[in-house]
């Protein structure tokens, strides 16, 4: 790097924070000195070194005396402070630090000048519980409609700015319309809103705006955003998440329902452990199984990890604000967060069910109400009792048939089992693996219902799962028999029956006695074959009134034997040829009938709907360890939870939540959105500042960390966030109280005093003008073109994606469906999120990265869009659509269908200028360009669409 | 761009990262595109387009000033094309015990399959390549040979994030990206990132493989079509002239000019003004880049348009010539796409297989180096060979020669660039089942490649999730010196 270049970074680093300061401030620990000390000493003088007794990452550390004899840092002493000294030594084996370029001069400078002023350690203000300060004294009193105001002129005034004008009553509409619905003003609205001169007509479009469902939609889609959701887990098959379209409904309906932000985040972290959540408290937990993950990872535990590790990451930084995902592998470089912190907070989290698509650990079935669940627990357990009374009938005939048969036809293959479905895995294993866990090879149905290993693919290294079920005759007792090589495991009814784990051959048959209610009973086989020797699986019972017979296919053996004793012969082919006969007519069609009776009785199961959830494996979970350098092969120290040691730790109680889980996460949720939490409430009014005026008080809403931005304006921050507790963490009313505030109202002029003393508008001297979201983009296309589709709710919609796009995808087009022209014309919140392949309009406009928590949008300019805009298929039907409204509702005068053109997108009157440009457009496509009255129209709609009055807010 | 939001990110991250090391130069291009500069600075001369593709100038100066890397999406057997095994000569169908992870778990003894082709020395270096690549083989003495490279994942889903964005989780940027970040583009007209896929369909996850992650979508890579329109809605619609076009443009221009005209201090305005202008001249630009009918009989000829088995392939290696040519700085060509037999991953019939991909693939790679040699380009053009993983030395299935991934140890190759020709470094065992000797993990040949370009791979970082971010990882990585 050149000299003039490093200069130029350094006085980039200044320029920030100097660019609105009259005179140096005073040195800010936290932000100015302690990342130099992270960066360039905390490796060997921080968490986890003392080099000559030296720790730089405490205040009290600095301090000491070091085993020199010497002091590091000496409060207004540079001479003596040794620290300083070594940076600045010219002798190379004193030097600090000692490897890597040296400080720069701008780095010694800040530490010298924070020595000199005094080497305050300041504890950076995130950590430190908020002081509510009452609204400040402002010269121009008149200007304030609310503390907000007080907050934000005061600043201004202290450094000679005044605020912008108000911003005139359509830009404020629209700029309204907007943040609270992503949607534009209609110009019925427009119009009354003009129309209405009384002092609360504002106020009046702000409940009406609060009021409509369009708010949930839009607030719902900021949160999702911070919560990285998506409906498919990503990787090679990407497949969908079960219903975790009811999450995203869930957080509409919340915003909408204005649910206290307190309890909105216990939910979602314990719904299902708190009480009197009905199906809102399972839905809402879905929020752990949003993000992406690995269902054939490489490293199985690590994959769990990296599990935790996203939840850990989403929750620190969504709830907290805090980027506790740093300390995994170490204490945290810059921030106060342990690596012990990380593993406490894993620990909240230790008992949760891996992921899985499809798992029913994923999934619970969900009521509107306890009746609904009462109901249908009776119709289940009816359905049940009808199926299992239908099997004991079939049974019967069946055991009369076999009875009657002579001793020779007895030799037979009776199926115990139907609807068998086997899965193969290949890897070596020593004892059973959860295969639950697994990714199956092959998943099939068995041909003929009984267990058979035949189908693996290769002699050793593999497993088997059967799932079935199993046709118990009558009530009574049943032995078991189960035989193999290597180890297998039998399932009756949910309950290990035999267990026969670990490498070894046959001959060692495990027997089992258990008494079985007559019905149909799932059975489930697990089998491996380890990595050499022979394989084998022999699975047999006996029961009232029949002998030992089969339930593995026979292995070769076992059929010569069977053979040799004479022709074997098939049950079902038999039934089929001698029923009639043996059974009598009559008794065979019932025989028939029944079976048919019951392959209809299998289908009509009584429907619930399910949930995408968040499990535990009970109420204790396994231990936590701290994993040394964030690796799961090397665990640690133990750890139990405990709060997070830079908001006051704490070990945790945890509240007892009965059977299925570990009442943790409740513990956590509780800690969480307790009044004394430092950052919670700070955070989330931090979010809600930010999208009404684009960006936070402090710019980085997911890290409050010494890394993010500091606030613009603290003490505003701290007051909303005591007015937001203060209001029951009611989100209605801080929208209500920022917008009605005349900071929001100010007009987004600029002004050349104010833009050359604070160009970024760090103090709010005007509003931000900002461009529509991606969503916003798509939506006001509907909106003005007449087609949006206001239906909410449901299962993700598919609007088309063209085939060069879905050509990308390994296999084109695999998991994007097709819904109909209107379901395709509803909001973008609707859309299915594929992870894998996002619908391009929204990602050509920035929508939010689906792999991590995103804090903030990019707003980028591309010429791609304007490709999009200009080319792309959507954007050209939409075009039609709206040339054909204009048709429509503005009657067969041109001038009255452009003129309509313009109100509808850009929300006012146009002038005769602009209806002249788009008169003239017209006119020449169809003079110069051969185009018929409605093509021309149609590309001046498409003009309409691209302007930038239209895709950007005053 | 307002200022208020400085990319999503905050400006004091990217403050942060400056501090962290990134160069003056692409800080400045970042704070430009920002309108960092603006306000005061350009408020006279009126705001112009801020490209954050704008050229940067890189950490050192460069060996090479762009990137081709040849993905052989599904994993080549490394033991049968350029990693020579006489060891398993007559040892087919052996029992070994030999540890393998693939798809198929771990196994600890397999059946080998003796490598199905004939090896011979070519070149001065006398490089040993099998009878897969007669032609590649011809180009030894331009390449280096990577023979011990190593992966995390032997599953192709995370593989393929690993290879491309050096993580086995989807969500970071792919290392087309970390390029474009770092450099900037040099032809405005053109994407800076350029992904030709096979007629098959994408590999694995899609559009994961050339995603941006965690940084602006200005970084992706852009997919570029060899059959109609190069790039997604870059033809107009049906109906639509570009003249017609053009008086739509400049109706729009004119009304976003008096829009803008109250709002001058705005400069997203006129960037999104310019981006359209931008777009038209891509119209015209794009198809001119594409348009392979102003190359020479004898050219087309060479990279085997002639042949049905080549013409695929031999295009989009002639389109990359061509893209690089003008100013691309990283195209990406995937041979295969799809799943099982569509790409290189031999379960079955590993001879049907591997005859198909490499008969396809060969004779156009070796023209583009020829190619990119005669017109002096390879010097400063790197082109990386390889996919995801290698393959087993053992059998799959009790039957049949379909081998299974190995990411313990596989072979890839680069050229030009500054990098040595006729040199390999590292060994696998005698059964190409692991690397032995001098292991390189795939984060070795990013740096190398990120190292080639001028950027230094341990000091590229972008902040992200509290943390500086890099394509190579937390620790230290230097380039592979031993090819450089």
């Amino acid at each position: 790097m050149t000299r003039v270049a490093s200069c130029l970074i350094a006085a980039l680093i200044m320029l920030p924070h100097c660019s609105m300061a009259q005179s140096p401030e005073p040195i800010d620990f936290g932000r100015q000195i302690q990342p130099i000390l992270a960066k360039r000493c905390y490796a060997c003088h921080g968490p986890d070194k003392a080099e000559g007794g030296l720790r730089l990452n405490q205040s009290e550390l600095a301090f000491e005396k070091l085993e020199s004899g010497k002091q590091a840092v000496v409060a207004k002493d540079i001479e003596h402070s040794e620290l300083l000294r070594r940076i600045l030594s010219k002798d190379e084996s004193d030097q600090m630090p000692p490897e890597g370029p040296r400080l720069t001069q701008t780095q010694i400078d800040l530490l010298s000048r924070w020595i000199k002023e005094g080497a305050e350690w300041k504890e950076h203000w995130a950590f430190v519980p908020p002081v509510v300060l009452p609204a400040p004294a402002v010269k121009n009193a008149k200007w304030v409609a609310n503390p907000i105001d007080a907050f934000i002129l005061s600043k201004l005034e202290k450094n000679g700015l005044s605020p912008a004008a108000p911003a005139d009553k359509l830009a404020l509409l629209r700029r309204l319309t907007y943040d609270l619905t992503g949607l534009p003003p209609t110009p019925a609205e427009v119009d009354a809103f003009l129309e209405n001169k009384s002092p609360d007509a504002y106020e009046k479009v702000v409940d009406r705006l609060l009021k409509s469902d369009r708010y949930g939609e839009q607030w719902a889609r900021h949160w999702l955003d911070v919560v990285r959701y998506a409906d498919t887990n990503s990787f090679e098959r990407d497949g969908p998440k079960p219903n975790a379209w009811r999450y995203r409904d869930y957080v509409i309906r919340s915003f909408n329902a204005d649910k206290p932000y307190d309890q909105f985040v216990r939910e979602q972290l314990a719904g299902d452990e708190l009480p009197e959540t009905g199906s809102d408290g399972i839905i809402a937990t879905g929020f752990y199984r949003l993000g992406q993950w690995d269902d054939e990872p490489a490293d199985r535990l690590l994959a769990l990890y990296d599990g935790f590790d996203d939840i850990i990451t989403t929750s620190s930084q969504g709830f907290l604000g805090l980027t506790v995902n740093c300390a995994r592998c170490h204490d945290h470089k810059i921030d106060p967060i342990t690596q012990a912190d990380y593993y406490s907070m894993l620990s909240f989290f230790q008992g949760i069910t891996p992921n899985g698509n499809p798992n029913p650990q994923v999934e619970r079935a969900i009521f509107e109400s306890d009746e609904a669940k009462a109901a249908y627990d009776i119709a289940l357990k009816q359905h049940r009792e009808k199926i299992d009374q239908t099997q004991a009938r079939i049974s019967a005939i069946e055991k009369t048939f076999r009875d009657k048969l002579t001793n020779q036809d007895q030799n037979l293959d009776q199926p115990d089992m139907d609807d068998l479905e086997y899965r193969f895995y290949r890897d070596t294993w020593e004892k059973l693996p959860n295969f639950d866990a697994l990714k199956a090879e092959t998943t099939a149905k068995m041909d003929r219902p009984f267990f058979d290993i035949s189908p693996a693919t290769r002699e050793f290294s593999f497993g088997f799962v059967f799932v079935g079920t199993l046709k118990v005759p009558t009530d009574g007792e049943y032995t078991f028999f189960v035989d193999s090589d290597d180890g297998s495991r039998l399932t009756v009814d949910g309950k290990e029956i035999i267990l026969h784990d670990g490498i070894h051959g046959t001959g060692t048959p495990q027997l089992a006695k258990i008494n079985l209610k007559q019905g149909r009973l799932p059975i489930r086989v697990d089998y491996f074959q380890g990595p050499g020797g022979a394989k084998e699986l022999i699975v047999k019972w006996s029961g009232p009134g029949f002998e030992q017979r089969y339930l593995s296919a026979m292995t070769e053996e076992g059929v010569k034997l069977a053979d040799r004793r004479g022709k074997r012969r098939d049950f079902v082919t038999l039934m089929k040829s001698q029923g009639p006969t043996i059974l009598g007519a009559d008794r065979h069609k019932e025989y028939t009938a029944l079976a048919s009776e019951l392959e209809e009785l299998k289908k009509v199961k009584p429907a619930a709907s399910y949930a995408l959830c968040v499990t535990e494996t009970g109420p204790t979970p396994a231990d936590t360890f701290l994993l040394k350098r964030g690796n799961p092969q090397s665990p640690g120290d133990k750890i139990v939870p405990t709060y997070l040691s830079p908001l006051g730790g704490g070990k945790a109680t945890i509240p007892s939540v009965g059977p299925n889980s570990s009442g943790r996460r409740l513990a956590l949720a509780n800690w969480i959105v307790s009044p004394e939490n430092r950052l919670t409430s700070r955070v989330m009014a931090n979010r809600i500042w930010q999208h009404h005026f684009g960006r936070g008080i402090v710019r980085s809403p997911n890290n409050f960390g010494l890394l993010g931005d500091n606030p613009t304006h603290l003490e505003l921050l701290d007051w909303l966030a005591n007015a937001f507790v203060q209001g029951g963490w009611k989100m209605k009313p801080l929208h209500k109280l920022i917008v009605m505030s005349n900071t929001y109202r100010m007009s987004s002029q600029a002004n050349a005093t104010a833009q050359t003393k604070d160009p970024l508008n760090n103090l709010f001297w005007r509003y931000d003008m900002r461009r529509l979201s991606a969503e916003e983009v798509r939506d006001s296309v509907l909106a003005v073109d007449g087609r949006l589709n206001p239906a909410m709710y449901g299962p993700g919609i598919f609007p088309d994606i063209s085939d060069e796009v879905k050509a990308g995808q390994s296999v084109p087009g695999s998991g994007w469906g097709k819904s109909t022209p209107e379901e395709q014309a509803r909001r973008s919140v609707y859309v299915h999120v594929k992870r894998s392949m996002v619908l391009p309009i929204l990602s050509d406009f920035d929508f939010a990265d689906t792999d991590s928590s995103c804090a903030a949008r990019f707003v980028t300019t591309q010429p791609t869009q304007a490709l999009a805009m200009l080319n792309g298929k959507f954007l050209n039907d939409q075009a039609a659509e709206f040339a054909k409204r204009l048709r429509k509702e503005a009657g067969d005068d041109l001038r009255n269908q452009v003129r309509l053109g313009y109100r509808l997108a850009l929300c006012h009157e146009p002038d005769a200028k602009l209806i002249d440009r788009g008169l003239t457009l017209i006119d020449t496509l169809q003079k110069k360009h051969g185009k018929t009255a409605d093509q021309a129209l149609d590309q001046f709609c498409l003009m309409v669409l691209n302007l930038n009055e239209f895709m950007y807010l005053d | 761009m307002t200022p208020s939001n400085f990319c999503g990110r905050t400006r004091r991250e990217f403050l942060w990262q400056t501090g962290g090391g990134f160069a003056g130069t692409a800080l400045a291009g970042m704070l430009q595109r920002d309108g960092f500069f603006n306000s005061a600075a350009r408020g006279a001369e009126g705001p112009a387009h801020q490209n954050p593709l704008a050229a940067k100038e890189p950490h050192f100066i460069p060996k090479a000033k762009r990137v081709i890397f040849l993905f052989m999406y599904g994993g080549p057997s490394h033991i049968d094309t350029f990693d020579y095994k006489p060891a398993m000569k007559g040892r087919d169908n052996q029992s070994v015990d030999v540890k393998t992870f693939g798809r198929g778990g771990h196994k600890n003894q397999g059946r080998i399959v003796e490598p199905r082709w004939n090896f011979k020395q070519y070149g001065e270096c006398g490089h040993w390549v099998s009878d897969l690549f007669p032609h590649v083989a011809t180009c030894v003495d331009d390449i280096a040979f990577l023979h011990s490279m190593t992966a995390d994942s032997p599953i192709h889903g995370s593989a393929m994030l690993m290879m491309n964005s050096g993580k086995i989780l989807s969500g970071s940027p792919c290392l087309g990206s970390w390029v474009n970040y770092g450099l900037g583009s040099v032809n405005e007209n053109l994407p800076g990132f350029v992904v030709m896929l096979d007629p098959t369909g994408g590999p694995i996850s899609g559009a994961k493989n050339w995603s941006s992650g965690y940084m602006p979508a200005t970084y992706q890579g852009t997919i570029l079509r060899s059959k109609g329109a190069p790039i997604i809605d870059l033809s107009t619609p049906e109906g639509t002239s570009r003249a017609m076009q053009r008086e739509l443009l400049d109706t729009l221009r004119d009304t976003n000019a008096d829009h803008l005209a109250s709002r001058a201090d705005n400069t997203d305005l006129a960037a999104r003004i310019n981006s359209y202008e931008l777009a038209f001249k891509m119209q015209q630009h794009a198809p001119e880049a594409v348009d392979l009918s102003t190359e020479t009989e004898a050219t087309q000829k060479m990279y085997g348009l002639d042949n049905p088995r080549t013409l695929d392939f031999g295009k989009r290696c002639l389109l990359a010539r061509r893209l690089v040519e003008r100013g691309v700085r990283f195209v990406q060509l995937y041979s295969g796409g799809n799943h099982n037999d569509a790409n290189w991953d031999a379960h079955g019939d590993l001879e049907k297989n591997h005859n198909f991909h490499a008969g396809n693939t060969d004779q156009p790679i070796a023209a583009l180096l020829k190619d990119l040699k005669q017109r002096d380009m390879l010097k400063d053009t790197l082109v990386v060979w390889g996919g995801e993983f290698g393959r087993q030395p053992t059998a799959e299935y009790a039957a049949g020669t379909g081998r299974d991934h190995n990411a313990y140890g596989f072979t890839m190759w680069m050229a030009g660039g500054g990098v040595k020709g006729g040199t390999s470094v590292g060994t696998t065992d005698e059964l190409g089942s692991v690397a032995v000797d001098s292991p390189f993990h795939v984060k070795y040949l990013h740096a190398t490649v990120l190292h080639q370009m001028g950027l230094d791979p341990n000091k590229l970082s972008y902040f992200h999730g509290g943390l500086d971010q890099k394509l190579v990882g937390v620790e230290h990585v230097a380039p592979i010196r031993e090819i450089i």
